[in-house]
């Protein structure tokens, strides 16, 4: 029987090649989209699961309160990690101080290597279970060792066991490789952390960590703290226990921030970062969630498309249904007939999906930056696939199978049959859907589209082209402020230079303490900090609203301070040039207010900021190349420079203005894969708007003909033919527009600095929908109308 | 007896007045009878047929079969199964009552042979002539040994040659004791038959 389901299932589907490609293509296409989208959502949720001890692994973080809101932070002193082994040594399985990660120069012979690396206790290895080529987790107990990822010895070392070997790191610590560890997959927060070194040779290395253990600075925040709980515990009851412990510590000064420490478990640091007043908002996990709701939606566009489309056919199967009733068959053997064939073609939409997943998967990756590979030995992938199948024939199928088998034999065959109002119904309702699901996705996909422009084109604060920074990551460069800024200006091909402790991308540090006139006792202030040479301004080009730029004409501007004007505003500060500010005991004149310098998220406010002259802390060095010089030309004469000061260094060197579009990867792209599955909604939908046309049209050719016969012309036939498609797809605009409006007014809420949502976007979507349907149906009205009618009448 | 119908009606309402498509028919068949229905178009012929096949229910009365799983359709448009050949569509209705594979070749078999059409038992129903089309039909009525075979206007889309040669098979298969009613406007396809029920306007008015 099965075996006679399929034989004939097989033949309507070459009988029907026009509709067969249709279906089969559509349900393929959303299989494919589906697949993607879930082995996307399977990296981003096992992110991090490398770990043995991913459950039982956390991250300690710290609320912190000021002015009445709280803020979260990751940096923890010095004393805690002995703290909490000596005092809570029952809950910790392992307790990690870590220095933060960042690039650092990696040197054997003349190699010189820049890699992203730290220094951690010596019970990471073991916490992190790093499967260890060379050596054991016991690696980084002798303070003279390093532990490097099997991809940074490839490098250094070649393909040779590199244990013992010496090497550098930042051109003076020197080091033996105690252990190779292989490189981490992708998926993991630690997936860059090409070198780890012993967090003894960090406290011995550098004054300012030797401080704060020689002095117990609980009120020094710099490091991070890593731990793994005892298996078995629960992570909010030791987060509970060791709430106070850096409060405790505290100084009556500083115990006013309240610090609150807290376990934040591995499994929520990719997917659950965002924190605000204290409690967690989530994070990536929305996009999980928004592409899981898409992928859900494609899949259903294809499945209305399989429906609208087979009982579309049903009047052509309405024969054969009365047919096998009058001989026999019960309506539940129909019901398993035209399930099989639903099957079938699910079966090889399922194939054609796999096949298409296999040759995108390269592309898919680089767009969504991941290094997913196509699962072909997964049981559970296999799993998945048949489960996807077996659902999609059942949703797709039942309709179809319910509907054609309820045929009354005697009305189909007597040839009075024609379908219902209710399956036409049911068909219309279904492409409202389609339509309704498409117009959201645009209308979302043009509102991510037009915040990121909005926040692309805000004010900057300071000209970005043509400058360059260069992160000082040795001390080659220590006290040749002058000597190099006069080096690189005679070379010509820079025309200014000067220092700064964040880049132009970011601000490193912010303080509190800032005291002046009129400031509310209550108040307590934390504002960025950026150490600037004297040349900073004239370098990047900042503009001033009031007063003046530093200059060395006056010896006393060593302590004057500039503000940005977020500052002053949230000083609330009047007429602010002259006025003292007082901060680390010491007074400080106002000389002069820039416009705010978009430094970190471009889609938050500019944080207040204050730019004061030291030329100690300063680790990037910028440059603003000569507009007169090819680039690659200054670039060269850079390096040349350079080397003359520190040979040891490579040349690395990155453009602001590519800093800056970075900030933006995230969102840009999550626009690149909303749009394009937006772009697969609407090609979906209008496959099967095209089948149902060219259905409608063929089962209304006898009607075309007598019209044409009588005299309509065939714009006449092309408007009546169109005309119900229009309406469906209007109605559709009215059902989504409120519900674009209100997911994506929900979506810039994560924005401070958000765009509005004008009305042009849903006049866009709305009339994009329109045209397409017009063009998708017309071809089909316009051939049924341009058809002989001679022809269309004999066949009745 | 094969069946028997006491009073029975089939109406339908329509704008509030009810207009009867069937009016107290009442008549008995019995075993190896060849029954035509006549009468003008619009009479009730068919709707009569389809209430004997139980294609069609009706509003009042009595019916009575008395050999239910054995009834064999043919129709005047054959009804074949465009998608299936001709050793298929015979062999569909054994598939129904799940005979074993080895059983429906025996019997699909015998019917090819019986009805010459062993050469074209793997040609589409397109491929055929009305006359072998309507052939298929009637193999395929009666490869599941009905008791009774009903067959609405079998001759009416095919030419006299045709017509005739299918004729001459429904005697023959009477002869052989299948029970049939045809519906027909032909009297010459009537003479066929052994009894001949005359309907208007839905009432028998000769018998």
């Amino acid at each position: 029987m099965i075996h006679n389901y399929f034989k004939i299932a097989w033949r309507n589907l070459i009988n029907n090649k026009g509709y067969s490609a249709i279906n089969i293509g559509g349900l393929a296409l959303g299989m494919a989209v589906v697949i993607l989208i879930g082995l996307w959502i399977h990296d981003e949720i096992t992110f991090d699961q490398n770990h043995k001890n991913y459950e039982d692994i956390a991250q300690v973080l710290v609320h912190k309160t000021a002015n009445g809101k709280k803020r979260t932070r990751y940096t923890m002193p010095y004393p805690l990690g002995n703290e909490l082994r000596a005092k809570y040594n029952e809950d910790f399985e392992h307790v990690v101080m870590s220095s933060f990660h960042g690039d650092n120069i990696l040197s054997v012979g003349d190699k010189n290597i820049s890699k992203r690396g730290g220094f951690m206790e010596p019970d990471a290895l073991k916490m992190l279970s790093l499967n260890m080529i060379y050596g054991n987790w016991d690696g980084l107990k002798n303070p003279n060792s390093i532990v490097i990822s099997q991809a940074t010895a490839k490098v250094l070392f070649g393909d040779k066991n590199p244990i013992g070997e010496l090497m550098t790191i930042s051109n003076k610590l020197d080091v033996q490789v105690t252990g190779v560890y292989k490189n981490m997959p992708f998926n993991t927060t630690f997936n860059k952390l090409e070198f780890i070194a012993p967090w003894d040779l960090y406290v011995s290395s550098y004054t300012w960590v030797k401080e704060s253990r020689d002095n117990n600075m609980w009120d020094n925040s710099s490091y991070q703290l890593y731990v793994q709980i005892v298996n078995g515990s629960n992570m909010s009851s030791v987060s509970s226990k060791i709430k106070n412990v850096v409060y405790d510590h505290l100084p009556e000064y500083g115990k006013k921030s309240h610090p609150e420490l807290f376990l934040f478990p591995m499994k929520d640091w990719h997917l659950r970062s965002n924190w605000k007043d204290g409690v967690n908002t989530g994070g990536f996990i929305q996009y999980v969630w928004l592409f899981s709701i898409i992928g859900l939606f494609v899949l259903l566009l294809a499945c209305i498309n399989f429906m609208n489309l087979s009982t579309a056919q049903s009047e052509k199967r309405a024969k054969e249904v009365g047919i096998r009733k009058s001989i026999g068959s019960s309506k539940r053997q129909l019901i398993n007939q035209f399930l099989s064939e639903s099957f079938l073609n699910v079966v090889f939409a399922l194939i054609l999906a796999l096949i298409l997943v296999v040759l995108v998967l390269p592309a898919f990756n680089q767009l969504a930056n991941k290094q997913i590979r196509f699962p072909y030995n997964n049981l559970y992938f296999c799993l998945l696939s048949s489960g996807i199948a077996i659902a999609t024939s059942l949703i797709a199928g039942s309709y179809p199978a319910l509907y054609l088998s309820s045929f009354r034999p005697v009305n189909v065959l007597k040839g009075t049959f024609k379908t219902g109002n209710s399956a036409s119904y049911f068909r219309k309702t279904l492409v409202v859907v389609q339509f309704t699901v498409s117009i959201i996705l645009v209308v979302g996909t043009i509102v991510v589209e037009k915040q990121i422009d909005h926040s692309k084109n805000r004010p900057m604060g300071y000209e970005k082209n043509g400058l360059v920074m260069l992160e000082k990551v040795t001390e080659d460069y220590k006290g040749k402020y002058n000597v190099l800024r006069n080096d690189l200006k005679n070379s010509k091909a820079v025309i200014e230079m000067s220092e700064s402790s964040s880049p132009l991308t970011d601000i490193l540090s912010s303080g509190g303490g800032f005291k002046w006139a009129g400031k509310s006792p209550d108040f307590i202030p934390n504002i960025g900090m950026i150490f600037i040479g004297h040349d900073y301004g004239k370098t990047i080009g900042w503009e001033l609203t009031k007063g003046r730029d530093f200059s060395r004409a006056f010896p006393t501007d060593s302590t004057a301070f500039i503000f940005n004007e977020a500052a002053i505003k949230y000083m609330g500060i009047e007429n602010p040039i002259g006025k003292i500010v007082r901060w680390n005991n010491q007074d400080h004149k106002i000389i002069g207010v820039v416009k705010d310098i978009l430094a970190e998220s471009p889609f938050k406010p500019v944080k207040q900021a204050v730019y004061m002259i030291q030329y100690e802390n300063t680790s990037w060095i910028n440059l603003k190349l000569n507009p007169e010089k090819s680039t690659s030309a200054s670039l060269a004469l850079i390096e040349t420079v350079l080397k003359k000061h520190a040979p040891n260094l490579p040349f690395e060197y990155q453009f602001v203005d590519h800093s800056f579009a970075k900030k933006f990867v995230a969102e840009e792209r999550i626009r690149t894969l909303a749009s394009i599955f937006a772009l697969f909604a609407i090609f979906i939908s209008c496959l099967g708007l095209f089948g149902l046309a060219s259905f409608m049209a063929e089962q209304r050719s006898k009607e075309i003909g007598i019209r044409k016969v009588v005299g309509a012309s065939i714009f006449n036939l092309w408007k009546l033919l169109s005309k119900d498609f229009v309406k469906l797809v209007m109605l559709a605009c009215i059902i989504a527009i409120p519900i674009a409006y209100y997911g994506m007014r929900n979506w810039l809420n994560n924005y401070e600095y958000q765009t509005n949502i004008s009305w042009w976007v849903f006049a866009i979507a709305g009339i994009g929908a329109l045209i397409i349907t017009l063009l998708t149906v017309s071809f089909q009205a316009i051939k049924a109308a341009v058809s002989n009618p001679i022809k269309n009448l004999k066949t009745e | 007896m094969i069946l028997q119908i006491k009073n029975l009606f089939k109406w339908e309402n329509s704008g509030g007045n009810r207009v009867f498509l069937l009016n107290d028919i009442d008549f008995t068949v019995n075993e190896g009878e060849f029954i035509s229905i006549m009468g003008p178009s619009g009479s009730g012929k068919t709707t009569l047929l389809n209430v004997i096949g139980m294609l069609d229910g009706f509003n009042e009365g009595e019916y009575t079969f008395f050999h239910k799983e054995y009834i064999g359709f043919v129709f005047q448009s054959y009804h074949l199964i465009d998608e299936l050949t001709v050793y298929e569509n015979i062999e569909t209705p054994l598939l129904y009552k799940k005979h074993r594979s080895s059983e429906r070749k025996a019997l699909v078999a015998d019917m090819l042979d019986r009805f010459n059409i062993v050469g074209k038992k793997d040609l589409f129903p397109a491929q055929l002539s009305g006359g072998q089309q309507q052939l298929v039909g009637i193999a395929r009525a009666l490869i599941t040994s009905p008791k009774l075979i009903l067959a609405d206007e079998p001759t009416g889309n095919l030419n006299s040659k045709q017509s005739d040669e299918i004729m001459t098979l429904f005697k023959q298969l009477n002869d052989e004791g299948v029970t049939i009613i045809q519906v027909t406007h032909s009297e010459k396809n009537a003479a066929y038959g052994s009894r001949i029920i005359n309907l208007l306007d839905g009432r028998i008015v000769s018998n």
